[in-house]
């Protein structure tokens, strides 16, 4: 079968003023087409750093990847059609309204002005934005840029779609309905690779789930595995939560953590 | 080529919606215009400088102008604003070219200047400016000085592209006093001191503001045009150049 993504060895390090940063340190993932995968892990683990690489924004340093099939350091180009991107940093233009954004990311993806205007118009109605989308992007609400970012992430229907922490800083209610939408939007058939820093949103949204930390793969599998695996290796009475079995992954334990919390406060 | 269009389009509605960063482009150049004129008019006479061809001064003025209008970059600044809000990424993630991300903003840029340079050149003519070579000259002119905008624009996106900051960018802009000052712009190279000839005649803008300015003061040095243009579509070659493979490499 080909993976809707599929690494091996996939390593980065930046340059840095003393010598190098390595980000990712031999990453291997084997994402199922059709599935919702989460990637974990805490800050600067490494996740971003991985879906730039995926999505050809940021070079490899070794190792191979593939997306839809599609080899990222030989046809990134190839990549670029499948794909749906919407990264930790919304990528909008303030200038542009919603509408016009969509216009053109959909003329850039090989539409024709009228069929653009048509897929904007379809976007914005999926993303509930169709009043608001004759206003500059500048205007809108820290929700609305992210249903928007997301919708120009949709505009080609991209095989795979990756979403870098695509709720972070957003209220309940915002995020509710992201998730709603990446539950839509994996209904018709697009895979999604999601990074987030919410276990519950993990818990929620993903078939299958992989921790990374400090640029290496710590742990995989789906969440009621992980959940079960951790119960009977601590031989626990309940079923533990998701976070108890990203603490334990992460060599964080909840005493540990709050052991660290009460140093601080001393 | 589409997407370089649908692109440079795109530019050109940032410039339209931003007008607090194109008027100064026409108003600072006319400020000087008129100040220089004010300055120095009275020293050059039209009736006995031979160097002015029987204009008044503020035709010899006219190119320094027209060069300060077409060299503010601000193409750069927006692509700074581009990449530090990350819409630059969802541009790179898309299947263009990588070449229309970098051309799409120097077109626009021209254009900015052709509307520019025209605006200049009318606003001038009411101020008794006389474009000699008439309409072929001016389209020349307009073709010379919309090509330096492009030439500076590169290398003020050279710049943003490699420090992602606007900061950086902006004292990059700075380079803009020798290229512009350096030059014969209050009288002929033949009449600047010994040391500021030197270093006008080692300044490729010296030789665009020559070709712009025989073209409006009449008696055409077709051979001044000439080199006017082969030093532009040089530095544009260059420009372009490492404007693309500084692109093929940005990670
Ligand atoms: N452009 C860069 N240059 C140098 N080092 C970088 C760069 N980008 C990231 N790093 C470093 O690489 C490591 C991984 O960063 P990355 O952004 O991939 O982490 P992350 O898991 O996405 O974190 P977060 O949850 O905070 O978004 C960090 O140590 C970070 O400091
Ligand atoms: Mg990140």
């Amino acid at each position: 079968m080909t993976w809707a993504v599929e690494a091996t060895g996939l390593r980065k390090t930046y340059p840095a003023k003393d010598g190098e940063v390595e980000a990712v340190r031999g990453v291997d993932l084997h994402v199922r087409t059709g599935e919702v995968f989460g990637f974990l892990g805490p800050n600067g683990a490494g996740k971003s750093t991985t879906v730039r690489m995926l999505t050809t924004l940021l070079t490899i340093t070794g190792g191979t990847a593939s997306v839809a099939g599609v080899d990222v350091a030989k046809d990134p180009d190839g990549v670029r059609r499948k794909i749906g991107v919407a990264l930790q940093e919304a990528g909008l233009d303030p200038r542009q309204t919603g509408r016009e954004l969509l216009t053109l990311q959909a003329r850039l993806f090989g539409n024709s002005t009228a069929e653009a205007k048509d897929i904007a118009q379809v976007q914005l109605e999926l993303v509930d934005l169709v009043e608001a989308g004759d206003h500059r992007v500048k205007g809108y609400s820290g929700g609305m840029k992210r249903r928007l970012d997301l919708a120009s992430a949709l505009v080609h229907e991209p095989e795979v779609l990756f979403l870098d922490e695509p709720t972070t800083g957003l209220d309940p209610a915002s995020r509710l309905t992201i998730w709603d939408e990446v539950r839509r939007i994996n209904g018709h058939g697009t895979t999604v690779f999601l990074t987030t820093q919410y276990l519950e949103e993990a818990d929620q949204l993903c078939d299958r789930l992989a921790i990374i930390d400090g640029g290496r793969i710590v742990l995989e599998g789906t969440p009621a595995d992980l959940k079960a695996d951790l119960r009977r290796r601590k031989g626990l009475t309940a079923d533990p939560t998701l976070d108890d079995v990203f603490l334990d992954a992460t060599g964080r334990t909840r005493t540990k953590v709050a052991g660290e919390v009460a140093e601080v406060q001393a | 080529m589409k997407d370089t269009l649908v692109l440079t389009q795109r530019a050109l509605r940032e410039a339209l919606r931003t007008p607090e960063a194109v008027i100064p482009t026409l108003f600072i150049p006319l400020f000087f215009l008129v100040v220089n004129v004010g300055q120095a008019g009275k020293i050059f006479p039209g009736s006995s400088t031979a160097f002015l061809h029987g204009q008044g001064y503020a035709g010899f003025q006219l190119p320094s102008s027209l060069l300060l209008g077409a060299s503010f970059g601000s193409a750069a600044m927006f692509l700074v604003e581009d990449i530090e809000g990350g819409y630059f990424d969802r541009l790179r993630a898309a299947p263009i070219s990588r070449i229309a991300l970098v051309l799409s903003r120097l077109l626009a840029e021209s254009v900015k200047a052709l509307v520019l340079t025209s605006a200049m050149v009318a606003i001038s003519l009411l101020f008794g400016v006389r474009i000699a070579s008439g309409i072929g000259g001016f389209l020349l002119i307009l073709l010379l000085n919309g090509s330096w905008a492009v030439v500076y624009a590169g290398f003020m996106q050279l710049i943003a592209l490699r420090t992602r900051s606007g900061a950086a960018t902006q004292s990059g802009g700075l380079v803009f006093f020798p290229l512009l000052f350096l030059t014969p712009s209050f009288v002929p190279r033949d009449m600047l001191t010994r040391p500021m000839e030197i270093a006008a005649s080692c300044n490729p803008v010296t030789y665009i503001m020559e070709g712009l300015r025989t073209l409006v003061l009449g008696d055409v040095d077709w051979g001044s045009v000439g080199l006017a243009f082969a030093v532009v579509g040089g530095l544009g070659v260059v420009m372009l150049f490492l404007n693309v493979r500084m692109i093929r490499s940005y990670d």
